[in-house]
């Protein structure tokens, strides 16, 4: 069994070995097959319960990946300051892996696809990706928006 | 809008490092490579894991002997909360898991996952004993979180 606390570098190896195989478009393709399989969850809840569906479902992924984060929900946005990312932080401290050079890219195709058909605008700032530092921005710009308080 | 503020700040100290739905994007990626690669490059991607990302377990081993390996399956199998035994049998280092928590996990949380997700198994214990000098063999039952993996010394030719 690969344990759930070693994925991360096997996810990493698949990226390489699919760009192997195809080049980025086999990267991203595979990213995309895995936003429709996998994250129904935060299809669901973001469709239910707009960006306070989004915290619910960044609260329980990243508490149980150990992530060095702040979260915050807004009246019109909800951010995620990763200061330190919890699988890009692993690939960086492993001497022995060579991280698939656009890793954190995965969070930027996987997340957009499942949100922006939904309504909202999604910005993810990557420029200190390589510190295993990111900001995500998610606003909803869905023309009925409804937070909590309306339902 | 009408969202009520709300902050949410951890660190990374305070929790464990444990994320069971990983287990359920594997499942995905080896469907997905099954379906678009074939089965042969599952196996070839699960080998490259296997000697890629284990290479520190490969290295203990090769210093340490199965023991290295021994130690590294109990410390897994009991932080993932599986339900296994393991012992030794003339030589031979014997797992039997009876309940496999990545297929726990992913019965329990209703996802749908290839009978082949335990090739993951076979291709990366291979892979691991064979670069670093033993042999492995693992029988499953697919989609029962069942099974064997015995680990040998390599039979010289």
């Amino acid at each position: 069994m690969i344990s759930c606390t070693e994925f991360i570098p096997a996810y990493s190896e698949l990226f390489k070995f699919l760009q192997q195989k195809g080049g980025k478009p086999a990267v991203i393709a595979f990213w995309h097959y895995l936003s429709d399989s996998f994250l129904g969850n935060l299809r669901d809840l973001a469709a239910k319960k707009g960006l306070a569906g989004c915290f619910e479902y960044w609260s329980h992924t990243l508490a149980e990946e150990a992530a060095d984060f702040r979260m915050t929900l807004e009246e019109d946005r909800f951010c995620i300051e990763m200061r330190a990312c919890p699988s890009k932080g692993r690939l960086l401290a492993a001497d022995h892996l060579q991280p698939y050079p656009d890793y954190c890219q995965h969070c930027d195709v996987l997340y957009r696809r499942v949100l922006e058909p939904l309504g909202f605008e999604y910005d993810l700032d990557l420029s200190q990706s390589d510190q295993a530092r990111c900001l995500l921005v998610i606003r909803d710009k869905r023309p009925e928006k409804r937070g909590p308080r309306d339902q | 809008m009408q969202y009520e503020k709300k902050v949410m700040d951890q660190r990374a100290t305070d929790r464990d490092y444990l994320h069971k739905d990983f287990h359920g994007a594997l499942a995905d990626a080896i469907r997905y490579l099954d379906e678009t690669y074939g089965h042969k490059a599952t196996a070839e991607y699960l080998s490259q894991v296997g000697c890629m990302c284990y290479a520190p377990l490969i290295d203990r081993m090769k210093r340490e002997g199965l023991s290295a390996l021994e130690k590294h399956l109990v410390s897994v199998f009991t932080r993932e909360d599986g339900r296994f035994s393991i012992r030794w049998e003339n030589g031979v280092l014997v797992l039997e898991v009876d309940q496999c928590p990545a297929v726990n996990h992913l019965v329990s949380t209703g996802r749908s996952f290839s009978p082949r997700f335990c090739q993951s198994t076979v291709h990366v214990n291979a892979a691991i004993c064979r670069a670093a000098g033993y042999r492995a063999v693992c029988t499953y039952e697919p989609g029962q979180g069942r099974c064997v993996q015995r680990f040998s010394q390599e039979e010289k030719t």
